[in-house]
């Protein structure tokens, strides 16, 4: 695919979204009006300077990611205009935001390339685990960042620098670091991890201290749920690191030691944590738990369920009855109001957006930037995987967005920072 | 390391494979059944966000309407006049049903536009798809008078212009709130009301049939007249307790003594103080086959013909003697629903003609200009006109001089009957039919107040019902 032919497909995307914009303005009795072009502008600057951006300093990147995310962000952005114009309004900024961000990451990294993050893993680590544990700080104290507590969970941390008050859930960014230390360290312990010295019945398996990392990352992941309340960013962060152990050694040892910890973490969790059962119940029972736990789920169902065939029209159903919808239930909204036919688009341009991405692992010849391109892709699929999965009863609902799709700023600014990254790759392994 | 990201690559579009196969289920399969689930939401705002046409009584009163809905775009279904009209006009309510007029006009009332590709195609064929509206032929000041008059008392009040069927008041206690069974708490609303021992929902006018005591004498004493086997002034004899033949049971008249002086009672007489013994020896005078066909020559035994199906009313036929004796005076193996015993007044009135009663004068379109009209129908011909009239006479005096005088309005011949009836268990159910005024009727109407109301066992049709007979027919003149 050309730059152009990438260039026209943002275009689409960008009057994918302007067009949907209108089409919730016509639904209520809204013509077309300054929504339109504001939206139209803000699609066009985003994805068009990140564009810019890839020819200037990325030149040899794949084409496909930025059509890719630039539809999901359409098609998310139409959805959240129709739930919530003061959020839409917001998105907007926030799309402005990430893709400077991209921007700015694209820039840095062509100077220095992507060896850059190997060169300050450590640093990359200290933050992760700073930023991880910055939730907990206090909800009131004398200091100007502090932890917040939002729907029960403790995932978000306010910070009031006097001339700007943020909100920002560290997580998000917390995953970019993971998998950029992750890479970077897996790339270069990749022999010693790899070798199997020891046998467990027929099973081959590595020294027992090579596990140590895994028993840290496990233990970190479980805090998360534990003081956090945050079943998400836990089950999120201990699969990404696992299934970077995975890809950089193949060694399946791994994956079964991972598996079985997981398993006791479960277990655990599910026995002992009060925020832990009603998920599962609503998961499994949510027409039993309507009234309380099951709501939420029952209420996706409902619209899913009242989406049909072709949908109701945006602007049309009622997305407005699910609770949380903008953001963890952003896909049952799509699926109610484009229908089926929506539901299967979204779920083809994830799948396309995990191949291209794996893709440029694959085709990386240099271990540190197969196992990025691997682990960033992974995070992103798996991410949407688990939220989507928790909507549609696959799965326990986690409560995490929904890659370029829901409302978040937080989300935004890391998925932009993840597809720059991606782009950089594709881009180093071309030249 | 390509083998093991080939296998996370898997992992995950096994995922999203899996993802698909669930959302297909969702809204592929078990789809209708979300979307039809009591608790969606959806289904229930979507009915009621369409606008609704409204429908008004005959002056022009807002009954029903269709609001703006101050929560998000689409309207609500109003109902200005409260409990009032909760029984003719009904209810438009997904959770509890369509009840009354909106269920009988349910299609009519709602706006055709669906959002759908099918708006353009009628649009470019010129259908009008805004809602119909209908103008009704109650009276909402009359309907007030007559709710206000039977109170909080269990009951029912009709009325009927006899010329034309035309349903003037419809009344039936205790009521109900339609608006309580609009909105996301319909539900338990609903089921409070259904539970309700005092049955607010039940419509005690089209829908609960009563023994009509002695108003169904008008039946009777008709068949007489009308078989030529008495006039007006033909003398019965009065005595104070009737044996039946073939059994050891007796009819007594109220206050158990005779009803006149003692040599013998005039027909005209013994009709407006209620005669029970000369009235029992006259059904079994009668006949069983004569007195059922005049019974079922009023209506009896027949579905009348309204907006909704109404509850039959029983003469059986081939009685025997006792079980005719008491029938004849309505009691026994009668029933009767007030808008059954309404009719009988209207015929009467009519020159014993009865008039198919209605109550949608007019169906209107969304500009106000008329799609269709009632056109009045003979429904059967109950009685002679000969009959009739000297039924009129009988009726109006008893009001002038017999049971029915508190039914008495000034300057107004009111003419009627009334009736206590009694149950077998709890107070007896007062009963008022009658007319007015009595040479060239315009109202006809029926009261039965259950149980005999506020008056509880001391109630008699003359001193419960005829009253708030009085209240309406003076109100109806007064207009």
């Amino acid at each position: 695919m050309t730059r152009n032919a990438a260039a026209s497909l943002i275009a689409v995307a960008t009057f994918v979204a302007a067009f949907g914009v209108t089409l919730v303005n016509l639904a209520s009795d809204r013509g077309v009006d300054a929504q339109v072009a504001l939206t139209f502008l803000v699609f066009a600057l985003a994805f068009g300077s990140m564009h810019v951006a890839v020819r200037q300093w990325a030149p040899h990147a794949s084409p496909y990611l930025l059509p890719l995310t630039a539809l999901l962000a359409a098609i998310g952005f139409a959805e959240i205009y129709r739930l919530d114009l003061r959020l839409a309004a917001l998105q907007r900024w926030w799309l402005v935001i990430g893709a400077a961000l991209g921007v700015l990451t694209l820039w840095a990294l062509s100077r220095s390339g992507t060896d850059v993050i190997r060169r300050y893993r450590y640093v990359f680590l200290v933050t992760a685990l700073l930023l991880l544990l910055m939730p907990l700080l206090p909800l009131d104290w004398g200091f100007p960042i502090r932890g917040r507590l939002v729907n029960g969970s403790r995932l978000w941390v306010a910070a009031d620098l006097g001339f700007l008050d943020i909100q920002f859930q560290p997580g998000e960014i917390v995953k970019l670091l993971l998998v950029g230390f992750l890479a970077s360290y897996l790339a270069e312990r990749q022999p010693s991890l790899s070798m199997m010295t020891r046998r467990l019945g027929r099973a081959a398996m590595p020294e027992p201290r090579q596990f140590v990392p895994l028993l840290i990352a496990w233990t970190a992941s479980f805090a998360v749920l534990a003081y956090q309340r945050d079943l998400g960013a836990s089950l999120l962060l201990f699969t990404i690191f696992v299934a970077m152990l995975y890809a950089a050694t193949g060694r399946s040892a791994y994956l079964a030691v991972g598996g079985g910890m997981f398993a006791v973490g479960a277990a655990v969790a599910w026995a002992s944590f009060a925020h832990v059962q009603p998920r599962v119940d609503a998961w499994l029972r949510p027409f039993e738990a309507y009234d309380t736990t099951g709501f939420q789920i029952a209420n996706g169902l409902f619209a899913m369920g009242s989406g049909s065939l072709s949908g109701s029209g945006l602007g049309l159903g009622r997305p407005t009855l699910i609770p949380f919808a903008a953001t963890d239930f952003i896909f049952a909204a799509v699926a109610e109001e484009l229908g089926y036919i929506g539901s299967v688009v979204v779920l083809a341009l994830y799948a396309l957006l995990v191949t291209v991405g794996m893709g440029i692992a694959l085709r990386s010849r240099d271990l540190f930037r197969k196992l990025l391109a691997a682990g960033l892709t992974f995070a992103l699929g798996l991410q949407a995987v688990l939220i989507i999965g928790g909507v549609v009863r696959l799965m326990p609902l986690t409560g995490i967005t929904l890659p370029f799709m829901s409302y978040g700023g937080s989300s935004l600014v890391a998925n932009f920072v993840l597809i720059a990254l991606l782009l950089q790759v594709s881009h180093e392994e071309r030249v | 390391m390509n083998g093991p990201i080939r296998r996370l690559t898997l992992v995950l579009l096994v995922g999203i494979a899996f993802l698909l196969a669930n959302v297909t289920y969702i809204q592929a399969i078990a789809g209708p059944d979300y979307r039809d689930d009591p608790r969606n939401r959806r289904v229930l705002l979507g009915r009621t966000a369409k606008e609704r046409g409204a429908i008004v009584d005959r002056t022009g009163e807002v009954l029903a309407a269709s609001g703006e809905n101050p929560d998000e775009p689409g309207f609500l279904r109003v109902y200005p006049q409260g409990d009032l009209f909760a029984h003719p006009i009904g209810v438009s309510s997904l959770l509890f049903g369509d009840r009354g007029l909106e269920q009988t006009y349910a299609t009519r009332l709602r706006s055709k536009e669906d959002l759908t590709i099918s708006d353009i195609v009628n649009a470019l064929l010129g259908r009008d798809l805004r809602p119909e509206s209908l103008v009704l032929t109650i009276d909402a000041e009359l309907q007030r008078v007559a709710a206000d008059a039977l109170g909080n008392q269990p009951g029912a009040v009709v009325a009927i212009d006899p010329a034309t069927g035309a349903v003037l008041a419809y009344v039936s206690s205790p009521s109900y709130d339609p608006t309580s069974l609009l909105g996301p708490n319909a539900g338990p609303a609903g089921d409070a009301l259904t539970a309700n021992p005092d049955q607010p929902l039940r419509d005690r006018v089209t829908n609960q049939s009563y023994p009509p005591g002695s108003t169904f004498k008008i039946v009777t004493a008709a068949a007489a007249l009308e078989l030529e086997l008495a006039t007006p002034e033909s003398t019965f004899e009065d005595p104070p307790t009737l044996e039946l033949p073939g059994s050891t049971a007796t009819i007594s008249n109220f206050g158990g003594g005779r009803c006149g002086t003692g040599d013998g009672v005039s027909l005209r007489t013994a009709f407006a103080r209620s005669c029970n013994t000369v009235f029992g020896q006259l059904a079994m005078d009668i006949g069983p086959e004569a007195l059922a066909e005049t019974a079922s020559s009023f209506g009896f035994g027949s579905d009348i013909p309204f907006e909704w199906t109404v509850l039959d009313s029983v003469f059986p036929s081939g009685l025997d003697d006792p079980s005719l004796a008491q029938s004849g005076i309505g009691q026994r193996d009668v029933q009767a629903t007030p808008l059954q015993m309404a009719l009988v007044a209207a015929a009467i009135a009519n020159d014993g003609v009865v008039m198919e009663p209605y109550l949608v004068e007019q169906i209107l379109d969304a500009d106000g200009a008329l799609i269709e009209a009632h056109t009045q129908a003979e429904w059967r011909r109950a009685v002679s006109p000969a009959t009739a009239a000297a039924m009129r006479d009988l009726m109006r005096a008893v009001v002038a001089s017999g049971t029915g005088r508190a039914a008495e309005v000034a300057n107004i011949a009111v003419a009627g009957k009334t009736g206590t009836a009694e149950t077998g268990r709890g107070n007896p159910h007062a009963w008022f039919v009658g007319f007015a005024p009595a040479a060239n009727p315009t109202i006809a109407v029926a009261v039965v107040v259950e149980n005999g109301g506020d008056a509880g066992s001391e109630a008699t049709g003359g001193a419960v019902a005829a009253p708030i007979a009085s209240a309406v027919i003076a109100a109806w003149s007064g207009r």
